[in-house]
């Protein structure tokens, strides 16, 4: 926040705006808008953005139509309750939840861990430790360093016990990512730049990781009976 | 300018600023819009009506062709049963008969068929994917469409969606049903209707409750380790059993066997084969004139199959059958199988003796040579059993303390609508199901030997046949409309009264005859006797059969009826079996006058051509089609000839006589005429 | 650009433009600012933005093309709904019509089907863009919570709209994600039971889906993409990191 120098007014109350145009801004550290000052050119909306937006648009709209010209929307027999086939895939996009349920119970795959995914997102602008976003390793690290091995040792031992080999294996990585920038020693690049990365910057990338494979598994190497096949297979 | 600088200098005048890269992408973007409608022109349908009208342009009648040519898609629309038909769009010649043989497909004009394009539509019929106008999704097995067009040599099999009785335009299906009887595939496959009526088995598998006192352990050995080794025409399919396996079954059988005579029986006196030089040639005699070939076949000198397919081959019975159980057999073949077709014939006991002596010699020395079979075992008894009742072999033969198996084998009510997806294809097999269904008939062991199906022996026309009759079995027929659906009626539970009933079902006439209903289709539908034939023809027919049709090898048997019994069925069948459309009386023949019979033998020869199938005259008459009609006045009555010659279909449905819809004086002339053929009937009276 | 915006000068001095467009013509940025100002859709925008945040690797234009997939498929989707009938078994027949007789159905389907999936996909990218760039941060706090929303929208179209081909796919994609919904401790049946209309997928499924899919969440999904636009101005303007900023 950028102190302003207090200024000498006079507030009065009154209903006539052309005869009192005095606009008063009341700044403080809780609240928006933010004021700042900064020398950035601006551009007019009217017409950089829009013909920029537009631009982009018409050329989504150009590789849609080029895609539909070329590969049809799959279509499959009539609707038939009597006949399931095997595997029955939910869209694209809830295979990773499909996924975990191969896993979990479903009260524990369908409802809780995508419910906590969904709080998770809207409370992070909230989290105190996101909007702080300090290096997660600038400060404490012996005392996080024990948190994190607490926590990625719980996690790994919970999936261990379900065979979640498939969320396992990218949670060991990412924390071993992580430590490589524990040691205050490091001095490469790459690893000063991990030094200074947030928690939730981890948790994020975590979160992200596991979700791209549990679909890519869920979307590609799932056949009959939901066991593990290659795609070229299916 | 150097490239570099076009390029750049393109790239400046394109995209240089926002507004210009917007109106550069606009463009190319409009571009790409204006093939979408471009690309309905290169749609396939359009290519083939196109294609159509160069064809017919240049044709003599091609005015009248392209008047009545429709462009653009061509629908049925069939909301009742679920059809949308667009084969019209490419087949756009279906209805014009002159390019018959001359154009190629999709212009083929549609043979005549009884129903019409409008109301059943293509789909109905041939299958595959009404709504499509492209080729691949119209015709063949796609992501979206399981069920591709049936081959052509199946299409019959979509006529037995709807009909369940035998039709003339559906051979091939009529004949799959008759399989699935006569194999007794039934007998383990559930094969039902629509509303629930199960195709009932026409064979008749013995009973083995009294199996040892019919042939040796031995025989049963050879016969169930290769039944068509014994005789080629078996029905009985192979179990492709171990040695062991056929040993543990035959001491089994054996085992299980009960005495079947009752005592009165065991009192009579056997009766031993005749013996002598010429009892064989004696036998073969009685053989023939009991007309058992009717029934039975066998195996002539040349190699030839003579003879019925009713009742088993006869070729090598003399390696099977024991002699006291065939003389027995031979004078009351239902006191052994109480549910035999085979008639109780009243032989005197020197023919059943030499009969006996006949069959006695139709032995293969080869057929028992390698078998020699130690006692039984307990154990291989018990094993014995086991196999019996895992091989089913209770579903079609009567065994003491195997019970007949339900559900022995899937229920194939809705094969033709089995899902490809849920089928385990063989490598190599074509992906559809009426290959899946013949090579499961085929060869059932190549689909692993776990698979309790045995191998029958069956021609590729009869695979044919059954694969047709098992397409059209379909879950689609299930939810057609109730109007559409031609069931076949209820089977007839008709029973004949009295002594003559008795007679009638120890003769076991319902074997070949049909009556109000019941019956077999082998020989003439008995239904009106009553109304055709004159009392003392049929009372000496009865008693000694004559050759009515030269043509056919199956005659009726002599039974060597008494005269008592002669009788008792004549006035039977004269009283009862009447029909209601005319009193049998109301023409006498001896006022038919000479000169209607004149007439009626100029158009006996000429206006109907009746020669062509029948024989008057048999110096010059060459008609072998229909009965002789030598004796047709001795036979006939003159009201039955007359209502015949109307309207014969009327009397007797299916007859071959054509209907001639005759007025009345042409068929009071022929009547006449034929009333004067009274030729003495060689062998009628004796 | 001032070639081609000349070349509509004249038109734009009309009487018949002005009282369509207030602002006029006129090329400085009093006129700009009214163009869009006075305009119900864009004035939910700034009038002017940092040249910064209009560089492609500020934002890929995510949102923006999140918003043009939407209104490809709004278009796209009010064409496909003259053909189509959501009834069983005749949506699915109507599948075949599109493909078979429609003029361009097929191509038609083929983007409507095609934007939906990049739709999802380019709202995921723009979550987490927003995200690594820290865009999420306060005063934008709100905002982020409104795309959350946003994106659980797109979802259910997405969702909702799987299900109307009324084909195999269909019928057992949309069965697996009600089976899940079905796991909720309690209510989880009846939730179910209030979404398909019965315990199993089948017609009144399909009419909800219908309904869902066509009028409610297409409504709901607009207001919100309103607020989400009127918020970006409310809120600031689009994020970019200042080179002031000691944060990241």
């Amino acid at each position: 926040m950028t102190e302003t120098e207090p200024k000498e007014f006079v507030a009065s109350i009154d209903s006539d705006s052309r005869r009192t145009p005095v606009r008063v801004a009341f700044v403080t550290r809780r609240t928006s808008p933010q004021v700042r000052t900064h020398d950035d050119p601006y551009v007019m909306t009217f017409p950089e953005v829009l013909f920029r937006a537009a631009t982009a648009v018409e050329a989504l709209l150009l590789a849609l139509a080029l895609l539909s010209l070329f590969w049809d929307a799959p279509l499959e027999g009539l609707a038939d309750p009597m006949q399931t086939p095997n595997p029955a895939k939910a869209p694209w996009y809830f295979l990773g939840l499909q996924e975990l349920l191969h896993y979990f119970p479903p009260i524990v795959g369908g409802v809780l861990i995508p419910t906590l995914v969904v709080l998770a997102l809207i409370v992070i602008p909230y989290f105190g430790i996101n909007i702080e976003t300090e290096g997660f390793w600038l400060k404490e690290p012996k005392k996080r360093m024990r948190a994190l091995a607490i926590v990625v040792a719980a996690l790994s031992v919970f999936l261990i016990v379900f065979e979640v080999w498939s969320v396992l294996v990218p949670t060991i990585l990412i924390a071993g990512i992580m430590l490589l920038g524990a040691s205050p020693a490091a001095n490469s690049g790459f690893r000063k730049w991990l030094r200074m990365k947030p928690l939730s910057f981890w948790i994020m990338s975590w979160f992200l990781t596991v979700a791209i494979i549990l679909t890519v598994i869920g979307t590609f190497f799932r056949g009959a009976g939901w066991a593990l096949v290659w795609p070229w297979e299916a | 300018m150097s490239l570099r600088e076009s390029i750049h200098s393109a790239r400046r005048f394109l995209f240089g600023d926002s507004a210009r890269a917007f109106g550069s992408v606009s463009a190319v973007l409009l571009v790409v819009l204006a093939v979408v409608p471009a690309r309905d022109h290169f749609r396939e349908w359009l290519h083939y009506q196109n294609e159509y009208q160069n064809l017919i342009r240049n044709r003599r009648d091609g005015v009248s062709l392209a008047r009545r040519f429709q462009g653009g898609v061509q629908q049925v629309w069939l909301p009742q049963l679920g059809v949308v038909d667009r084969c019209g769009t490419c087949h756009v010649a279906m209805k014009e008969v002159s390019l018959a043989g001359i154009a190629p497909q999709p212009f083929h004009p549609h043979p005549p068929i009884p129903h019409s394009l409008t109301e059943f539509g293509c789909v109905m019929c041939h299958r595959g994917q009404g709504a499509a106008t492209t080729v691949a999704e119209a015709h063949s097995s796609t992501l979206s469409w399981e069920n591709p067009v049936l081959p052509a040599r199946y299409t019959e099999s979509s006529c037995g969606e709807c009909h369940e009785q035998p039709l003339t335009g559906t051979p091939r299906l009529d004949d799959g049903r008759d399989l699935l009887a006569q194999y007794g595939c039934v007998r383990c496959h559930k094969v039902a209707s629509p509303e629930g009526r199960t195709i009932a088995p026409s064979d008749h598998p013995p009973g083995l409750k009294h199996v040892a006192e019919k042939t040796s352990r031995e025989w049963i050995f050879a016969w169930i380790k290769n039944p068509q080794s014994y005789a080629s025409s078996a029905r009985m399919p192979n179990f492709q059993l171990s040695d062991a396996d056929a040993r543990d079954i035959s001491a089994f059988l054996i085992s299980q066997s009960t005495p079947y005579l009752p005592e009165a029986d065991q009192k009579i006196p056997p009766i031993p084969a005749a013996a002598g030089a010429d009892a064989v040639q004696q036998g073969a005699s009685v053989y023939g004139e009991a007309f058992c070939a009717s029934c039975h076949a066998m195996q002539n000198a040349a190699g030839l199959m003579v003879g019925g397919n009713v009742g088993t081959e006869l070729t090598r019975v003399g390696s099977k059958v024991k002699p006291e159980w065939l003389a027995q057999w031979i004078r009351n073949p239902g006191i052994y199988s109480p549910r035999t077709v085979m008639p109780h014939y009243r032989l005197e006991p020197k023919n059943i003796g030499l009969i006996m002596s006949f069959l006695g010699s139709k032995t293969d020395s080869d057929f028992l040579s390698n078998v020699h079979l130690d006692p039984a075992t307990a154990e291989q008894i018990a094993h014995g059993k086991r196999l019996v009742t895992e091989k089913g072999c209770a579903s079609c033969h009567d065994i003491n303390g195997v019970p007949h198996p339900d559900n022995f084998a899937p229920d194939l009510s809705a094969v033709g609508s089995l899902q490809l997806s849920k089928i385990v294809f063989l490598p190599g097999m074509p992906h559809t199901l009426p290959d899946y269904i013949s090579a499961k008939i085929r060869n059932p062991h190549s689909f692993g030997n776990a698979l309790k199906m045995p191998q029958f022996t069956l021609s590729d026309s009869q695979v044919e046949s059954l694969v047709t009759a098992l397409l059209a079995q379909t879950t689609r027929a299930t939810t057609l409309p109730a109007a559409l659906r031609m069931p076949a009626p209820a089977p007839s539970t008709y029973e004949p009264a009295g002594s003559a009933g008795e007679l009638i079902k120890d003769l076991r006439c319902f074997s070949c005859h049909k009556i109000n209903g019941r019956g077999g289709d082998m020989a003439p539908d008995l239904t009106w006797e009553g109304s055709s034939v004159q009392r003392a023809w049929l009372v000496n027919f009865l008693k000694a059969p004559n050759t009515l049709r030269p043509a056919l090898i199956r005659r009726m048997p002599k039974f060597d009826l008494s005269d008592e019994e002669a009788n008792t069925l004549a006035d039977y069948i004269e009283t009862v079996y009447q029909t209601p459309a005319f009193d049998r009386n109301e023409i006498d023949a001896a006022k038919l006058g000479a000169s209607d019979a004149a007439h009626g033998k100029d158009l006996f020869y000429g206006k109907y051509a009746c020669n062509s199938c029948h024989i008057v005259d048999p110096n010059k008459d060459k008609g072998y089609i229909g009965p002789t009609l030598t004796q047709v006045g001795l036979r006939l009555n003159a009201a039955w000839i007359f209502h015949w010659l109307k309207n014969a279909q009327a009397l007797r449905p299916g007859t071959m006589e054509l209907n001639w819809n005759m007025n009345d004086d042409d068929a009071r002339a022929i009547t006449a005429f034929l009333m004067q053929q009274k030729a003495a009937a060689k062998g009628a009276s004796k | 650009m001032p070639g081609l915006i000349d070349d509509i000068a004249g038109l734009r001095n009309s009487r018949v433009w002005r009282s369509v467009f207030r602002s006029g013509s006129g090329e400085s940025n009093l006129h700009r600012s009214l163009a869009v100002q006075q305009n119900v859709f864009l004035h939910l925008a700034s009038v002017k933005v940092r040249r910064r945040v209009l560089k492609f690797s500020a934002t890929w234009y995510l949102g923006t093309l999140s918003l043009g997939c939407f209104l490809i498929l709004i278009t796209t989707g009010i064409l496909l709904m003259l053909y189509y009938h959501p009834s069983v078994p005749q949506a699915y027949a109507d599948m075949k019509d599109l493909q078979f007789v429609v003029s361009a159905g097929v191509f038609l389907r083929n983007l409507h089907r095609w934007s939906a999936h990049a739709m999802v996909l380019l709202v995921f990218a723009h979550l987490f863009k927003v995200f690594y760039r820290g865009a999420y941060r306060p005063p934008r706090e709100f905002n982020w919570v409104i795309g959350v929303v946003l994106l659980m929208l797109t979802l259910f179209l997405s969702y909702t709209g799987y299900l109307l081909p009324w084909d195999q796919l269909a019928f057992w994609a949309i069965t697996v994600g009600s089976n899940i919904l079905a796991a909720v401790p309690v209510l989880g049946a009846k939730i179910r039971f209030l979404i398909l209309g019965g315990h199993t997928v089948n017609a009144n499924a399909l009419l909800r889906f219908y309904v869902l899919h066509c009028v409610i969440l297409p409504l709901v999904t607009v207001l919100f993409v309103a607020i989400h636009f009127w918020r970006i101005r409310k809120d600031g303007g689009l994020y970019v990191k200042e080179k002031t900023d000691d944060r990241n």
